[in-house]
């Protein structure tokens, strides 16, 4: 079947009260009713939220709309407090959530906020004389300077004229990198590193951006943002980077060259064996099992993304586990790995349900 | 001509890509089979103030809308000399009777006016002219449709479709477009003549009377093709054909088709000709028929090519080359390295991608299905 074709999903009712939707019978009898209604309901739900009352399950808010006028809040994030007033208005779109006295709007979708000691995928944007541009799905790309990086070769020295001349063999445009914030700009801007032999070029794998994910989806600080996960089929060793700006980075398990390891001594010369490959561009030979797992742990995470699941290191070893047994039972055996539309839904009530 | 928007996609990754699709079978990155389409909602008759209008949305969140207006127009007389046998056509079809819609009912291409508008993108931009070229020649193809739109010999329908992708482009959106338009040229419906002949026309004011601009009862007389088209994106890398590809396949496709096809009902003849072959498999398939071919250019090309480790001079390996990246663009292919796809498409490929799409039972033919699937409301 190449094509399944899905009719619209019924809107979900007090969610948001949609008044041109007059069309539905079990809304109400005529459409100017149901739109006073409507809003008679979210004025309501709003004043049951400002005096502590517990009335509606969620409210969305938009941009610019008046929260509440009562001095005895505090206002939150995404919220702001006009001058000369005391009334708090949202400066975002979102649902409103109090915490005691404080009131904030948690948006409905964001942009990543960095924040120093995030480990973060980013793509590099633009080459400058010193640095590197980096989209790491913020608000604004954040940087790389060249004295942030490793060179080739474990060397340790001062930046030449030289390195600024090859910028271009270390990243280039395009290139994908896992890196963390070392340093924030006061507008919010990030400056990262990658001096350490966890961080540096991506290759081997396959790129998925789940970014933007507001409250509840999407990749959440952790514990683990980085790990290896045994793979199924024969699929061998596979590398999971969750970074947290919710740019995922799924890629077959490198080893490092053992055999010189064991040749060199001391801790310079297994910096120096590991980062001969640090800059390559070049893919190790992948076989067709890891691939097809590669695509299956791709296909868990776009899962729980559509699902507004959150995406961390239990949810998507579970997914994973749960995906292959799916794939073991379906008609087309374990190498079927596609997950999208209905497998994704049965995948998430599955995970749900635990 | 016209690519797609610049994917920024790291040399690694497009190599691992390129590797993947080109397994037998090939492993597609959100692991679809190779004719299988992103899972879509559709739905009809969302604009209350249009003939015909549809939405359908991918699950990426990639949403297109389409309205169709009609209007009533006047029809240009060419000029004195061809007025004049027009009018003793005329005197001809009304001795002849109505239901004649043979050689009198012609239609023009102006009839029809097809925008295409994309968030970002400038109405003139080349990619947005170049996709409302693609989906009105396909519509206007085979002069069918237009022949719909006629009225009477002095007046015809006019017909506005409003092409609307209504959130960034994801992925090219070609056949998201063509598949909406399609289901909204299927809601399509024109209110029902009232007036005979050559008078000023007058309708039923009767909405629930009015008229599907493609009827749905698939009557044998009409000798028109009875669906609007539908243009298919499809793509090549090494033997494998891929349909629907997302924006990440495209990026290193070796060759991009968009194919436009339509069922042929006039094949009924044809076919009485062609038993032999088509009555044991089945005889109640419809018949494909091709109306054009686009070769889109895929973005492939202007990727930039990997680095090979031997050639790289990171860690010091040729420090001495002057220019890597120059030197490698020339060398000999590595494996595991990325090379931007060179020169024309083979004939051959090129044959197979048409193929596959017009097969008997294939895509093309199950797309239509599910289309006629879909409410109309």
């Amino acid at each position: 079947m190449p094509v399944t074709i899905l009719a619209p999903k019924a809107v979900r009712v007090g969610y948001g009260a949609n008044p041109d939707h007059s069309d539905s019978e079990d809304s109400g009898s005529d459409p100017e009713g149901d739109v006073s209604m409507g809003l008679k309901r979210a004025a309501a739900g709003r004043k049951a939220a400002a005096s502590g009352g517990s009335g509606s399950k969620y409210e969305i808010v938009t941009p610019g709309e008046v929260i509440t006028d009562d001095p005895q809040w505090m206002r939150g994030h995404g919220t702001y407090v006009a001058p000369a007033t005391t009334s708090i208005i949202s400066s975002v779109a979102g649902t409103v959530t109090r915490t005691n006295k404080l009131l904030s709007v948690r948006p409905l979708r964001a942009r990543y906020t960095p924040e120093v000691g995030d480990l973060v995928v980013g793509r590099i944007v633009e080459v400058q004389a010193k640095r590197w541009r980096v989209d790491v799905g913020s608000t604004q790309l954040a940087s790389l300077p060249l004295s942030a990086i490793n060179l080739p070769g474990g060397i340790l020295r001062k930046r030449t004229e030289t390195d600024e001349l090859q910028i271009r063999t270390f990243f280039a445009e395009g290139d994908l990198l896992v890196a963390e914030v070392q340093q924030l700009f006061a507008d919010g801007g990030a400056v990262l590193h990658t001096r350490s032999l966890k961080y540096g070029k991506l290759r081997n794998g396959v790129f998925v951006a789940v970014s933007g994910m507001g409250g509840g989806g999407g990749v959440v600080r952790s514990r683990r943002q980085v790990w290896t996960l045994e793979s199924a089929n024969g699929g061998g060793p596979v590398d999971i980077v969750l970074g947290v700006n919710g740019y995922v980075w799924i890629s077959k398990h490198v080893e490092t060259p053992e055999g010189l390891v064991d040749k060199t001594s001391g801790i310079t010369n297994i910096e120096e064996s590991v980062s001969a490959t640090m800059y390559s561009s070049q893919n190790d030979r992948i076989g067709p099992e890891t691939m097809r797992e590669i695509g299956r742990i791709r296909g868990v995470v776009t899962a729980l993304v559509d699902n507004g699941l959150r995406v961390d290191e239990d949810m998507v070893m579970r997914g994973y586990h749960e995906a292959v047994e799916m794939a073991m039972t379906s008609g087309e055996g374990p190498e079927d790995i596609y997950l999208g539309g209905e497998r994704g839904e049965q995948l998430a009530a599955a995970l749900t349900a635990v | 001509m016209a690519s797609t928007q610049h994917v920024l996609l790291s040399p690694a990754e497009l190599a691992y890509l390129h590797a993947a699709l080109s397994l037998t079978p090939p492993i597609r990155p959100d692991g679809r089979a190779p004719a299988q389409f992103r899972p879509l909602v559709a739905e009809t008759g969302i604009l209350p103030g249009t003939n015909g209008s549809a939405r359908i949305c991918f699950a990426d969140g990639t949403e297109a809308i389409v309205g169709v207006k009609a209007e009533v127009e006047r029809t240009r007389l060419v000029d004195g000399a061809t007025a004049g046998t027009e009018w003793k056509e005329g005197g001809s079809a009304r001795g002849e009777g109505e239901d004649d819609d043979g050689g009198d009912k012609a239609g023009d291409s102006d009839w029809v006016e097809l925008t295409v508008e994309i968030p970002g993108y400038r109405d003139d931009d080349a990619g947005t002219a170049f996709l409302a070229a693609m989906l009105s020649e396909a519509l206007l193809a085979d002069g069918a449709f237009a022949k719909r739109l006629w009225i009477n010999r002095r007046f015809h329908w006019k017909l506005y479709l409003d092409v609307l992708l209504i959130s960034p482009p994801l992925s090219y959106p070609l056949p998201l477009l063509s598949l909406t338009t399609h289901l909204a040229l299927l809601a399509t419906r024109l209110p029902r003549l009232k007036s005979e002949g050559d008078e000023d026309p007058f309708f039923d004011d009767d909405w629930a009377a009015a008229r599907h601009l493609f009827p749905r009862s698939s009557s044998s007389t009409t000798k028109e093709s009875a669906r609007p088209p539908v243009t298919l994106l499809v793509m090549a890398v090494g033997n494998n054909i891929i349909f629907d590809p997302a924006k990440e396949e495209l990026a290193v496709a070796d060759v991009a088709l968009a194919v436009s096809v339509a069922e042929d009902t006039t094949a009924a003849a044809t076919t009485a000709a062609t038993m032999d072959l088509d009555d044991a498999a089945a005889p109640a398939a419809r018949s494909l028929r091709l109306l054009s071919i686009r070769t889109i250019d895929p973005p492939s090309r202007l990727t930039p090519p990997g680095v090979p480790n031997a050639a790289n001079s990171a860690y010091g390996a040729t420090t001495a080359q002057k220019q890597p990246e120059a030197r490698t663009a020339e060398a000999e292919a590595v494996e595991g390295v990325w090379r931007a796809p060179r020169g024309g498409a083979k004939p051959l490929v090129m044959a197979a991608l048409v193929q596959k799409v017009l097969e008997k039972g294939g895509v093309a033919d199950e797309i239509l299905d599910a289309l006629d699937a879909v409410d109309l409301g």
